[in-house]
């Protein structure tokens, strides 16, 4: 039976049998709906419906709520993909960087425990996402919803020491998109979800730091329609959605741009491999695939401090287009195809030889 | 049981048809307990190096982790129980105990989940005996 491939993030869940030169099967987002029960109480907002509760399962890139992670997956891997309870196989998962070690145990043990997987590998996706396009060694830039990971990867391992982790993602930008819309829509009322859908139809980076001066006075504003009617014009707030990433102040944080911090983490690896992993910078995750983003990276890279030019990784053609959205689970379908059939994987047996610390021997 | 046959029985043993290239025990001074065959000759400032790493988990990895002369890239370990080390298909495994240093070096087709484990499980063992 083929290995079923998981990649779950802040926003959306990628599921399917591991096939690697095609897109996910399923994509779903992590977001749910609680229905609650008699007697119990909603959240304290007191605006929404009072059966409902949206809970986020996964926060930040790591799981918070166990409960609603173990329906969605059960809701994955029973109705989506048609496994049968007493006939489950083999289960590959994607982690972000830096996942705490209970984390790990948790998910294990939750996948032996209450599913009865018969095999189980956990890798972290800046690995796999440079498999994706057929490389071992590089540089990933994984910017997704809930987090960014910068992590350099040699040889198919990541740098710890090197790697960088910011608590900012897509949803950091759309509400600072929808800040933004506020203030220059005063009297129109706009729901965070419309603004999530704003942020991926009109979100643009500009060229450089001086066009988007140049935007920010004198811009053509669009006309949009929402849902319910209302019209809202959207101008130069476009363009800051992507220029946040570039020059962090607009969020309010202290940091560098991408491309520093890239160089940054570049320059706490042994010498030798800078320039295999900055010659090999891939851009991964939702935000990533912005319009004008990788052009912008680019541009700033060919201007950045670093000795060596970052340069930007071609996917292979093979695969599928938008590829960065979904390199993570591309490369976890191409591992799976290597690592299951060599046992190199969790078995059962050993799971329940050893308990849940054998994730951190076997899977790294 | 000697040291020696700890490393001979229990380090150098089949596992799943492989198994590791070198092994050794070692005090955290660098002396010798006991060692394979074939396992590199080390200088003391390397297990020095390895000590200080699990003193202060970081220090190695920008310049890398040195066993006989052999340059390993340092990965992902566990802060002051483990380290880890990978040289291509292959690399090093060290486990620290109360007193001393367990060692394995694995190569291709060995792969490092199965080093792990054989270095880990008499580590640990020996932890639980005082050692």
């Amino acid at each position: 039976m083929e290995a079923v491939v998981v990649d779950y993030g802040s926003k959306l869940l990628k599921a399917g049998i591991a096939s690697p030169d095609q897109d996910p099967p399923y994509i779903i987002p992590t977001k749910m709906k609680r229905v609650l029960e008699e007697g119990e109480e909603a959240g304290g907002d007191g605006t929404g419906n009072d059966e409902e509760v949206m809970v986020d399962t996964v926060v930040r890139g790591f799981v918070s709520d166990w409960d609603a992670m173990e329906d969605l997956l059960h809701h994955v891997l029973y109705t989506n993909i048609g496994w049968e309870i007493g006939d489950e196989g083999q289960i590959l998962f994607t982690e972000p960087l830096f996942t705490p070690k209970y984390l790990r145990e948790q998910l294990v043990q939750l996948m032996f425990e209450t599913f009865n997987v018969s095999g189980f590998y956990a890798s972290e996706q800046a690995v796999l996402s440079l498999y994706a396009v057929g490389r071992i060694s590089g540089c990933t830039i994984d910017i997704g919803h809930g987090k960014i990971d910068v992590a350099p990867v040699c040889e198919g391992a990541v740098h710890h020491i090197a790697s960088k982790r910011f608590e900012t993602g897509g949803v950091d930008l759309t509400n600072l998109l929808a800040q933004e819309l506020q203030k220059s829509n005063p009297s129109v009322n706009i729901d965070i979800s419309d603004v999530e859908k704003f942020k991926e139809l009109y979100a643009k980076c500009a060229s450089d730091q001086i066009e988007f001066e140049k935007m920010q006075n004198s811009y053509l504003p669009e006309q949009h329609t929402l849902p319910d009617g209302q019209v809202i014009t959207i101008g130069k707030e476009r363009y800051i959605v992507g220029e946040a990433l570039f020059q962090p102040q607009i969020l309010g944080l202290e940091e560098y741009g991408i491309v520093e911090q890239l160089v940054s983490s570049v320059s706490n690896v042994a010498s030798e491999y800078h320039r295999q992993l900055l010659e090999n910078t891939m851009l991964c995750g939702g935000t990533a695939a912005m319009t004008g983003f990788e052009k912008r990276f680019q541009s700033e890279a060919n201007v950045s401090a670093s000795a060596i030019r970052p340069a930007l990784v071609k996917p292979p053609e093979y695969m599928p287009e938008n590829l960065a959205r979904n390199s993570a689970w591309m490369g976890g379908a191409i591992l799976a195809k290597v690592v299951f059939p060599q046992n190199q994987h969790v078995t059962k047996g050993e799971y329940d030889e050893t308990g849940p610390a054998i994730v951190h021997k076997k899977c790294f | 049981m000697s040291w020696q046959t700890y490393v001979d029985e229990h380090l150098m043993c089949d596992i799943d048809g492989q198994h590791l290239t070198a092994a050794a025990i070692l005090g955290q001074d660098g002396s010798v307990w006991a060692q394979s065959a074939a396992f590199p000759q080390f200088k003391p400032d390397e297990i020095a190096a390895i000590v200080k790493d699990f003193d202060e988990p970081g220090s190695l990895a920008p310049t890398g982790l040195f066993l006989g002369g052999t340059k390993y890239m340092v990965i992902q370990g566990e802060p002051g129980a483990v380290i880890r080390g990978k040289k291509g298909a292959g690399g090093v495994c060290v486990k620290k105990t109360n007193q001393a240093l367990v060692l394995g070096v694995y190569e291709e087709p060995m792969t490092p989940g199965q080093c792990n484990m054989v270095v880990e499980r008499l580590g640990d063992y020996l932890y639980e005996q005082g050692l």
